[in-house]
């Protein structure tokens, strides 16, 4: 009786301080993005101001390009490094770990302005620097995800059974280590495409235009606009993160049953 | 046995397959972080000096600036470790399968990527016409009858616990997923009450992981540049935020490496608590071996 009630009271505080915190700000938030022109009514009409406003498309697409391009760097530096360590590298493992943990020692805006000073031109004349810093500040997520998964498998038997039955390195990683880790690889990957699509920081001391400093931007013409932009990327960033989560349970469970 | 044999190789080509990684992680993020470090003990004249730490060692705006920065990344690392912790153990102990994983996604995303949308959706939950504001006013409560305002130090805070929360949820909960079932049966059956299993195994074990999370959420918020750059375009004195105003050529300064030298300084600040959480881990893993 007493762990009931203890459960039921838990449970209602928790939820009653989440509503208070974060449920009833974004309803605020999505009904105040509704709003009608000079606060009349209510429409679509601040979403379809957004998608009109110029930059809009441009800037998704760029930040899009980008996101991608770090979520697909991020995975060839660093899927071959992850698997070494766990393999044969083990004694540098405490290395590597110190320098991905590094950039959430330094602050971003210290590493957007060292790379104002130390980048060459010819990759601080194209947008596509940004990719490298993306990489850069998912590090500590990539690690930890990828080693979770790695020392979840055992690796020695699998890259042993491989090699033996005439595998090359290549194919060993692509067809064995790959997909027995594939759930470290969506989350590495989806973690760098989170962080990249959100990144502001490095984004705007570089002076690059993407979809987060547009927002900053299109926010000081309209604030109903921003209120808008700013829902769409959460509903959007919460659906896509969870259909991920649930999807990559069930491949789990598969393999579980596989087994 | 073949393969068996080629693990056996040198030292040096040992390490031949850490190249890439250890190219990239040099030249993208140490070399970076010497080179500011280098610009901020340059004058004007490219001479070596220290005048740019000046302005942050005496008593003036950018000793300020820090002093707000560290107090704002205090109090919401407290707020967001406290309640963080407490959605963990709520989360963990009754939360399973697929609403487990849906909080966490919605975690992950106001912990990432908040940023900016947090700012905005924040102004219209508790900006002066917001909805939570006319809400709170209709029972009786003016928020905005004080000082507070969403572009104050209060308002920061407030913004800030957003995505601290649930940061803490997210670092904290594999912790007290830690918490074996054996322990409570183990104390049950020597007589221990519920509140003499929490006071000395339960608390003993979760203390080393809540203050490293507490460091590592310090960190974060004091970094944290995006949400108080879109929300109170320099209102309260922060040191990402005077970093920005520097670098985008907003402020004229006799000094052209101040930034640098504020840089730097946020560097050392973030380093002191990440050593804190770094010796909060170590203490955690001796638990988790016995």
């Amino acid at each position: 009786m007493i762990q009931k009630s203890s459960k039921f009271i838990l449970i209602s505080a928790s939820v009653i301080v989440s509503t208070l915190l974060f449920v009833i700000p974004l309803v605020a938030a999505s009904i105040y993005s509704f709003k009608g022109n000079q606060g009349k009514g209510y429409s679509f009409a601040n979403y379809l101001w957004l998608m009109h406003q110029d930059g809009f498309f441009q800037s998704l697409v760029t930040t899009l390009k980008l996101a991608i391009l770090a979520g697909a760097l991020n995975l060839i530096l660093m899927v071959p490094t992850m698997v070494f360590l766990n393999l044969k590298g083990a004694k540098f493992k405490p290395l590597v770990d110190f320098l991905c943990i590094l950039p959430l020692i330094i602050p971003v805006v210290s590493l957007a302005i060292g790379a104002q000073v130390s980048m060459p031109s010819i990759l601080q004349n194209t947008e596509y620097e940004l990719v490298f810093f993306y990489v850069v500040i998912s590090l500590p997520f990539t690690f930890r995800a990828l080693d979770n998964a790695l020392q979840a498998v055992s690796l020695n038997t699998l890259v042993e059974a491989s090699r033996n039955l005439g595998a090359t390195w290549f194919r060993t990683i692509v067809k064995v280590i790959v997909p027995s880790i594939k759930s470290g690889i969506f989350s590495a990957m989806f973690l760098t495409f989170a962080l990249s699509i959100g990144e502001y920081t490095i984004t705007s001391l570089l002076h690059w235009d993407t979809f987060s400093t547009w927002t900053v931007v299109a926010g000081q013409q309209n604030i109903l606009g921003a209120i808008a932009i700013s829902i769409f990327s959460f509903v959007g960033a919460i659906a896509l993160l969870t259909i991920i989560a649930l999807f990559s349970n069930k491949s789990k469970k598969l393999i579980e049953v596989k087994e | 046995m073949q393969s068996l044999k080629s693990f056996k190789v040198k030292s040096f080509t040992a390490a031949l397959p850490l190249l890439p990684f250890l190219a990239f992680t040099g030249f993208f993020l140490l070399w970076p972080v010497l080179a500011v470090t280098i610009r901020s003990f340059k004058g004007n004249k490219n001479e070596w000096t220290l005048a740019n730490y000046h302005p942050i060692l005496k008593t003036g705006p950018y000793l300020h600036a820090f002093v707000t920065s560290i107090k704002l990344s205090a109090i919401t690392s407290i707020i967001g470790a406290a309640l963080g912790a407490f959605f963990a153990y709520v989360v963990v102990k009754y939360a399973h399968g697929k609403i487990s994983s849906i909080l966490d996604s919605i975690s992950a995303v106001f912990a990432n990527s908040g940023g900016v949308p947090l700012a905005f959706m924040f102004v219209a939950a508790f900006g002066t016409e917001g909805i939570v504001t006319k809400v709170l006013k209709f029972f009786g409560w003016d928020i905005y009858a004080g000082h507070f305002t969403i572009f104050s130090f209060g308002g920061v805070v407030l913004v800030y616990s957003f995505f601290q929360i649930p940061l803490m949820l997210l670092v904290f909960k594999p912790a007290i997923s830690g918490l074996k079932n054996e322990w409570v049966e183990a104390s049950r059956n020597l007589g221990a009450s519920n509140i003499f299993y929490w006071r000395r195994v339960a608390l003993p074990i979760l203390t080393p992981p809540f203050i490293g999370a507490f460091f590592l959420l310090f960190a974060g918020g004091f970094s944290a540049y995006a949400t108080a750059r879109a929300l109170t375009v320099g209102t309260v004195p922060l040191v990402p935020i005077i970093i920005g105003t520097l670098v985008d050529g907003n402020v004229i300064s006799d000094q052209a490496n101040l930034g640098d030298a504020l840089a730097v300084g946020m560097i050392l600040v973030a380093a002191l608590a990440m050593t804190g959480y770094l010796f909060a881990q170590r203490k955690t893993v001796q638990w988790k071996n016995l």
